[in-house]
């Protein structure tokens, strides 16, 4: 048994490697399979990636990220790439970059994001390959994109894949969703007109302050990890609190209409004045979630099955939480080829 | 629990070697920022950025420091309490003087989380949709808040002024209000966390298997404090106090800007609402155009 001195004297040394080794990640890069940007408007560009291995010869998919983080954490680093996992197995991939919006993006509104922005990027895509109809897959906020997209143009949707995307936003479990009830949306975005990336991200972390605040630099502290162990940390840190700002229509919007009134479970969404009926989605639909999720609860998602008019659904629970989806070895190592194998099947 | 541990002058000698430390964490922090990498801790700590305002490896670094500093002052708290506990010979007394001695810890651990950008009750971490505080927006001790007579009807030809400041006034005293609520809130879930923690460790010091280390007390410290927020901040009191101070600053924000435009038009500036009318006019052209 060590003494406190021992431990003490033992945290002394790894702390000084630590802060060593986090010096030297500060220039740690994000991102690395290669792209090519094949089409932008205002902030947002649309990048085809590269191939890494024959055609499968399956649907391109394209790629609908949230607007509350940045899509590189699809492409982190080698070992940890869900995009370039699947570029291995042959998949032709398109991502959206929403960007980073700024003043003049506040009255961007839902419709604009998905009538518009999505819509169009399909277009280019559809256009490229000679295609009616591509395969999405959406994650989190914009796997709700991609439901609303496919219910409202089905014909242009082959495949809907989702992944950690919230259906029911008001599940017991969802604490997030408890705390907007009583926020005054209205005059949060009037008061910032579009609404600060920290103010999100000051939302997430409190939902675990004590362990997201502190205990994970503590163990980072504590652990003498390698330099490669830091250097995914500072990307994870990067991309935790490299959040965009959001446009503050649509963010009223997202608010209101799925946190506090819960439309798209109701039934009662519109967007662009046409009403959003997930009973249209009758293609194929792939549902991952994550069983450990406590940014969007498993209930919150697998509330889709009965809201959808397809009959061929599988919703794929992953024992990982909702950042490691992403990221963890697990998914890595199995959620690749679950969507591909699902894809041949289709 | 060894009693060679709990015995002596062990507890002084970690004292001097967790200052040795801290010495040295600052002497390293303060070599990073004459090289342009990382400003020392504790000399940035007053003008550290909120949470997610970490925009690159030095906001980090500081906060991993941060969080350092505050992990050495929880774990050495618990852990003299421990070992004065550990110290009594009857398994029942060590209990009872471990639990008793949390209750000390109250306003020190209060002070502690607040002492982080993060966790200060009002400020970011404990209030999310709160960011002002945070991002050094409005400053609830603002001249209006404390101007006497602030409630009186304003009168002259400055009435339009006056009113401006008497309602920023307004808005400020309920800032501090909301921040009130929210700081009664945040401590009651330290005193409960602090009570978990003593049922967690209490059967523990009777059985005489207590936490080996001070790492294993600090785990649990935190494994506490989080399950009794995940309740609390479930709770209706603790939602509508976040709430309220949300909302309050909201609006204290859009007060301060509408004020400050009035100054500015005085200097024919141009104006938010002016740029927010252009930016209206230039989407219903784009509108048009897509159409």
């Amino acid at each position: 048994m060590s003494t406190p001195l021992d431990e003490l004297s033992e945290l002394q040394g790894k702390m000084a490697h630590s802060l060593q080794a986090l010096q030297a990640a500060a220039t740690v890069s994000f991102g690395c399979s290669e792209k090519d940007a094949v089409y932008r408007e205002d902030k947002l560009t649309l990048y085809r990636y590269r191939p890494l291995a024959p055609s499968a010869n399956l649907p391109p998919l394209l790629i609908v990220y949230a607007l509350v983080n940045r899509p590189y954490m699809m492409d982190l680093q080698p070992d940890r790439s869900l995009i370039r996992r699947l570029l291995e197995l042959g998949l032709d991939i398109y991502l959206i970059d929403w960007g980073y919006p700024d003043g003049a993006d506040r009255y961007v509104d839902l419709n604009d994001y998905i009538n518009g922005y999505l819509h169009r990027c399909l277009s280019v895509v559809l256009r490229e390959q000679q295609l009616a109809a591509a395969t999405l897959l959406g994650v989190c906020q914009g796997g709700t994109f991609s439901l609303c997209y496919t219910a409202l143009h089905p014909e242009r949707v082959r495949n809907l894949i989702t992944m950690v995307t919230p259906v029911d936003f008001q599940t017991p479990d969802n604490l997030l969703s408890r705390w907007v009830q009583g926020i005054d949306i209205e005059a949060l975005v009037a008061a910032h007109g579009v609404v600060p990336g920290d103010v999100l991200n000051a939302a997430y972390v409190s939902l675990m302050p004590f362990r997201l605040l502190q205990q994970k630099y503590v163990e980072l502290l504590g652990s003498g990890e390698s330099q490669a162990q830091v250097d995914n940390f500072m990307r994870m840190e990067k991309w935790i609190f490299d959040s965009p700002d959001q446009a503050g229509a649509a963010f009223r919007e997202f608010s209101n209409w799925f946190y506090k009134e819960n439309r798209l479970l109701k039934g009662t969404l519109e967007i662009g004045g046409q009403q959003v009926d997930l009973r249209r989605i009758t293609q194929p639909v792939l549902n991952i979630y994550g069983k450990q999720d406590h940014l969007v609860p498993p209930a919150a998602s697998t509330a889709m099955q009965n809201l959808l008019g397809s009959s061929d659904y599988l919703a794929l629970g992953m024992d990982v939480g909702h950042i490691g989806m992403y990221v963890s070895g697990r998914a890595q190592r199995e959620l690749p080829q679950a969507i591909v194998s699902w894809l041949q099947r289709r | 629990m060894g009693s060679e541990r709990m015995t002596g002058d062990w507890a002084t000698a970690m004292q001097k070697a967790q200052s040795e430390l801290l010495r040295q964490w600052t002497e390293m922090g303060s070599a990073w920022a004459k090289a342009g990498a990382v400003p020392p801790a504790t000399a940035q700590a007053a003008a550290a950025p909120a949470p997610g305002v970490a925009a690159g490896a030095d906001d980090i670094a500081r906060n991993f420091l941060r969080q350092c500093e505050q992990y050495l002052g929880v774990s050495r708290s618990l852990w003299d309490l421990l070992g004065r506990a550990s110290s009594s010979s009857d398994a029942e007394q060590r209990a009872r003087l471990f639990t008793d001695g949390l209750g000390g810890l109250q306003q020190q651990f209060a002070g502690l989380w607040a002492a982080t950008p993060f966790g200060a009750p009002g400020i970011a971490g404990a209030n999310a949709f709160a960011p002002g505080a945070a991002l050094g927006m409005p400053s609830f001790g603002m001249p209006g808040a404390t101007m006497p007579g602030f409630a009186m009807p304003a009168l002259g030809p400055t009435r339009e002024s006056q009113e401006s400041l008497q309602h920023l006034g307004q808005l400020g005293m309920r800032c501090a209000q909301a921040q009130f609520q929210v700081s009664g809130q945040w401590n009651d879930i330290i005193g409960k966390a602090l009570r978990e923690l003593g049922e967690r460790i209490a059967p523990r010091l009777k059985s005489g298997a207590p936490p080996a280390s001070m790492k294993e007390v600090y785990d649990l410290w935190v494994d506490s404090a989080e399950t009794v927020y995940a309740q609390a901040a479930r709770g209706a009191a603790f939602v509508q106090a976040q709430a309220e101070l949300t909302n309050s600053v909201s609006q204290l924000r859009s007060a301060q800007r509408e004020l400050i435009e009035e100054w500015t038009r005085q200097f024919d500036l141009p104006t938010r609402a002016e740029l927010n009318s252009i930016h209206q006019q230039l989407r219903e052209l784009k509108a048009a155009l897509h159409k």
